[in-house]
């Protein structure tokens, strides 16, 4: 046994007693009020990687000391560590609390706080980002500075000011923008921290003294990415390369009642316009000046919309995910999960999807079936479990050879105990979560003796997977905050199997909001990216009564460098939140929760919000008065099949829509 | 000493009257008082509130719980600060790890969080140390040790995280608070942690044959240590077994044959009783601790009986049952000295986790 920490006291005189002070807390309210803890020191300064020792005393109210037991802890232990004897450790800056707390008689006393200063490590360094050599009369430059300590760890609390020696030659604003305005000699001064760091920076002659701007079209739809190419020439006429030149762009939208900013252009010269309208790009480059304008017109003159096939209602109970496919007699059929409910499955017959019919259900041990996947022959579907009486939980294969007549085969739950949210099924192998940050792989071409033959896991202190898509051997997990994870399962890019799963590929974006993940090669630009759908609820779910406001977008994450992916575009319907979303073709179709299902045209260069740029070319609202929520769409999870778009609806159960030609039906 | 027991068991109750004693000397019906607890509902993510006069019991209140709406993340341990002013609910499933939620008794109102270790369950406050210790279950089946989270319930950071087993389940303290009790399922040992060192100072086998690796055939869920008596009681979940425990000796020193799947237990205020949930046959088992005999084994309302917390003057269990599937959770109210079930009340999904919250005078 380890003994605490035990003082007892050998002296104190009448001058410690009155530096009680600031270390000294009022008894703890179910301490002693007759006794006192006197910490030495009361507070403490500590620098990173210096460790001290505390040391505590019991009095009595006379301030005698008294036999007892104290021992302390840190009220920030990943930045302050402390032994239960008082040694203390400092490891990140900060102020921070340690506590003394004591026992006496069995007992609890009163107990002190110390406060622990550990102060920012000392400036060593200034690093300038962005700086040249040299500069070119007429063009600019952001400078950004930051003060470093010596562990290269930027001090974000101090500032750096820049300042041109000669501002008549090289201009700063307040943003760090430097501006070369004459030929000469500079030095560009950071300041901050107590510390100074000069840079030489030559201001030269701007050999451009012609621009030409070319595009290939001068009129493109919306959303259409247009690429202006800038030539510099010198006076003589020849090409002069390597001299920056500055894009920006004026719009003139039909549309004149208002409108809000209307298009984006990057600095390689692409651009992209939202409205209708004129479009002048202009280009610079110090004097010199070229502009092109280009008509954008409206993206789909001829209207579409999504139409009501059918619809198989399940209004008691909130649905979950959905699969549809071929069955083995050549008809079409479809699974919907429950959710919060007693552990169903539900199979359809959608042959006809004007006459959606129900036509099986299988309960499970389990509240939530939140996913439900079936194999490529059609023969074997998968359910997840949630909430298993047993705590089991695991995944449940069915035999739907005949869905009329599903059967259980088998159910697996090694390792998978604390419930399955998502799975996938591909090629034999089913990709089933579990532990908030692993998938576990599990061979089921012998679906009932199904065996785990591997497992991908994310080891970051909280990293946690949410899904997992399998596409030609290559498995995307969506993980919060986490972001993208490609990891090679057979594909074969990275040396991976079913068994020895491979990351080779990841992108995390801020807002940790990442749900779900789909792949999509653009057959129009070569590109590769992985769409990455938010899943958000800011203001909470409402499972019954009233209808739920959720947030977030789709995010276009190009990955065409798989060592550099960069997120390029977007797609975001405001004031409604993605869930699920399927590619086919050059079309998106997403499960926009409140927004209900909306199909987006994803053809050709992407860059900028898809939504304001119009490309959306359809969107449904399925209600229903006698919904699980009444009138509320909450779409889950979108699948297009054969000419029809199916979802499932959380509050409605599982519909099929048309694309079909028109603008929709007015009253009045 | 009593004084500290009450604290322990009882948190927020201050009635005099409610002081423990032996039963025969309480008045009958309890004159009115009205008992609170507090049930957790592991598949709604809800908290509900009943209140029970004697003769029915009422649902007050229901409070979700959770921060991630379309996931079931399972509130599962719950326990109410020593002065009373707080309530405290375990959120088991997180992005990985789950959290512990503080709340206000006065209105229910959440107050602050903090993030502990995987599947994080129940928990307890010593009253010597102040501080909160909750097992971190992991019950995501890879069956590696797991750890006991020490929590400052005031600052509500955790302090201190101290390895146990693969895991553990019935975060329980002794009665001077100065150790701290939990069982690693799946490699049957009881733990003993100093509760102001949060080192390990003793664990025990509690299989008769020790397992290899992590097969215990006893799959320990539980254990509490008597008020008075230097005995711990052990449920011994997969042997339908109560293992009772010489803490001196550090022994097992008894087996009392259980009904199936003894799975939470408690022992009363006055030491006298000891209330075993039987998950698998969803009963409920009353026991004598002088003479270690069942008195009374009840039909819970629902299946898998799951959690039990008896009331500060020793006279009624609260004893919580899961139900399956859509089937909502109940509440029974258990009269330990009629020895039946006096009232039930249905509640969420899966109940589970129950504390008791406070008594009030009519």
């Amino acid at each position: 046994m380890i003994a605490i920490f035990r003082r007892q006291l050998v002296f104190c005189g009448s001058a410690l007693l009155c530096s009680l002070g600031a270390a000294q807390d009022a008894p703890a309210p179910d301490g002693d009020a007759e006794h006192q803890l006197r910490v030495e020191p009361p507070s403490l300064t500590l620098p990173v990687g210096q460790k001290a020792q505390l040391s505590a005393e019991i009095l009595d109210i006379g301030g005698r000391p008294v036999e007892g037991d104290v021992f302390f802890f840190s009220r920030a232990r990943r930045s302050v560590r402390v032994g239960r004897d008082g040694e203390v450790m400092a490891v990140k800056p900060g102020t921070f609390e340690v506590v003394a707390r004591s026992m006496i008689a069995g007992e609890r006393g009163p107990q002190a706080t110390v406060e622990i200063i550990v102060p920012q490590p000392e400036p060593a360094k200034i690093a300038l980002d962005g700086a040249p050599a040299k500069l070119f009369v007429g063009t600019s430059v952001r400078l950004v500075g930051a003060v470093l300590d010596k562990n290269d760890v930027e001090r974000t609390d101090l500032e750096v000011e820049l300042r041109s020696s000669d501002p008549a030659v090289a201009a700063l604003d307040p943003f760090g923008h430097v501006t070369g305005l004459t030929p000469g000699q500079v030095v560009i001064r950071a300041r901050g921290g107590g510390l100074s760091q000069d840079h030489r920076l030559e201001v030269v002659p701007n050999p451009v003294a012609r621009l030409t701007l070319d595009t290939a079209a001068e009129v493109v739809r919306t959303g259409d990415v247009v690429r202006f190419d800038a030539r510099t020439f010198d006076g003589s006429g020849a090409e002069v390369k390597g001299v920056p030149v500055l894009y920006t762009f004026v719009a003139q939208p039909d549309d004149t009642l208002g409108n809000a900013a209307t298009g984006q252009i990057e600095q390689d010269g692409r651009f992209v316009g939202e409205k209708p309208g004129l479009y002048t790009v202009i280009a610079t480059c110090g004097a010199a000046v070229a502009r092109r304008t280009v008509r954008c017109t409206e993206r789909f003159p001829e209207p579409q919309r999504l139409v009501k096939v059918g619809h198989g209602p399940v209004l008691d109970v909130h649905t979950s995910d959905l699969w549809v496919w071929e069955g083995v007699d050549g008809r079409d059929y479809c699974v919907t999960g429950t959710w919060g409910a007693d552990g169903e499955a539900l199979f359809w017959d959608v042959t006809d999807p004007s006459r959606i019919e129900r036509i099986a259900a299988v309960k499970v041990d389990a509240r939530t079936v939140n996913d439900v996947k079936v194999s490529e022959d059609g023969r074997l579907c998968v359910l997840s479990r949630e909430g298993a009486s047993n705590r089991k939980n695991g995944i449940v294969l069915i035999d739907v050879e005949d869905p009329r007549k599903p059967s259980v085969l088998a159910e697996f739950t090694d390792e998978l105990t604390g419930g399955v949210h998502n799975l996938f099924i591909d090629k034999g192998y089913v990709y089933a979560l579990s532990a908030g940050r692993r998938y576990d792989v599990i061979d089921v071409r012998q679906p009932k003796a199904p065996t785990k033959v591997g497992s991908f896991q994310l080891f970051e202190p909280g990293a946690s997977i949410h899904d997992v898509w399998v596409e030609d051997g290559i498995a995307y997990s969506s993980n919060w905050r986490y972001g993208l994870r490609l990891v090679d399962v057979g594909n074969g890019i990275a040396g991976g199997s079913p068994s020895n799963p491979v990351e080779f590929g990841n992108y995390a974006y801020p807002s940790g909001w990442n749900h779900a993940a789909f792949p999509f090669n653009s057959p129009d630009t070569g590109k590769f990216y992985v769409l990455a759908g938010d899943e958000a609820f800011p203001y909470g779910l409402n499972v019954r009564n009233d209808p739920t406001y959720p947030r977030g977008w789709v995010h276009f994450v190009d990955f065409s460098d798989l060592q550099n992916p960069s997120e390029v575009a977007r797609y975001e319907v405001p004031e409604a939140g993605t869930h699920n979303l399927w590619i086919e073709g050059t079309t998106l179709y997403v499960a926009y929760y409140n927004g209900g299902v909306r199909v987006v045209d994803i053809s050709g260069d992407l860059m900028g919000d898809l939504y304001r740029q119009g490309r959306e070319i359809a969107w449904f609202l399925p209600t229903h008065p006698k919904g699980v929520v009444p009138n509320a769409p909450m779409v889950w999870g979108p699948q297009p099949y054969k000419g029809h778009i199916f979802f499932s609806d959380w509050n409605s159960g599982l519909w099929a829509v048309k694309l079909v030609e028109g603008r929709r039906r007015r009253r009045g | 000493m009593r004084t500290l027991l009450l604290g322990v068991t009882l948190g927020a109750v201050s009635t005099a009257a409610l002081s423990a004693q032996p039963a025969a000397a309480q008045p009958a019906a309890d004159a009115g008082v009205r008992h609170q607890v507090y049930v957790a509902c592991e598949s709604s993510d809800e908290v509900y509130r009943v209140g029970f006069d004697g003769r029915e019991a009422v649902v007050e209140r229901v409070i979700q719980v959770g921060y991630q709406p379309t996931e079931v993340e399972g509130p599962h341990g719950l326990t109410v600060s020593l002065d009373g002013a707080h309530w405290f609910v375990s959120i088991a499933h997180g992005k990985p790890f789950g959290l512990l939620y503080k709340y206000r008794v006065d209105d229910d109102e959440l107050v602050a969080e903090c993030e502990l270790g995987m599947f994080p369950a129940t928990m307890q406050i010593s009253p010597v140390t102040g501080l909160l210790y909750c097992v971190n279950f992991n019950l995501h089946g890879r069956m590696l040790p797991s750890t006991v989270s020490i929590v400052d319930p005031e600052a509500m950071v955790e302090v201190g995280r101290t390895p146990t087993g693969p895991m553990p389940h019935g975060s329980r303290l002794s009665a001077d608070g100065q150790h701290h009790y939990s069982c690693a399922m799946m490699s049957g040992h009881l733990f003993e942690i100093d509760a102001s060192t949060f080192e390990v100072v003793r664990d025990l086998q509690l299989d008769v044959e020790p397992p290899e690796g992590h097969e215990s055939e006893a799959k320990p869920t539980w254990v509490q240590p008597h008020p008075t008596r230097r005995e711990a009681y052990c449920a011994l979940n997969a042997k339908a077994t109560v293992a009772v425990v010489d803490l001196d000796r550090w022994v097992v020193t008894r087996r009392l044959s259980t009904g199936k799947g003894p799975y939470n237990l408690e022992v009363s205020p006055d030491g006298r009783r000891m209330v075993v949930t039987y998950k698998g046959d969803g009963a409920i088992g009353i026991w004598d601790l002088e003479t270690y005999e069942e008195l009374a084994r009840l039909p819970s309302t629902r299946g898998v009986t799951h959690g039990v917390v008896i009331s500060p003057d020793s006279r009624y269990a609260f004893v919580t049952a899961e139900g399956k599937g859509a089937e909502p959770g109940a509440l029974d109210i258990v009269d330990l000295e009629r020895l039946e079930k006096v009232a039930a009340v249905d509640v969420g999904l899966q109940a589970g986790g129950i504390a008791y919250r406070r008594a009030e005078a009519p």
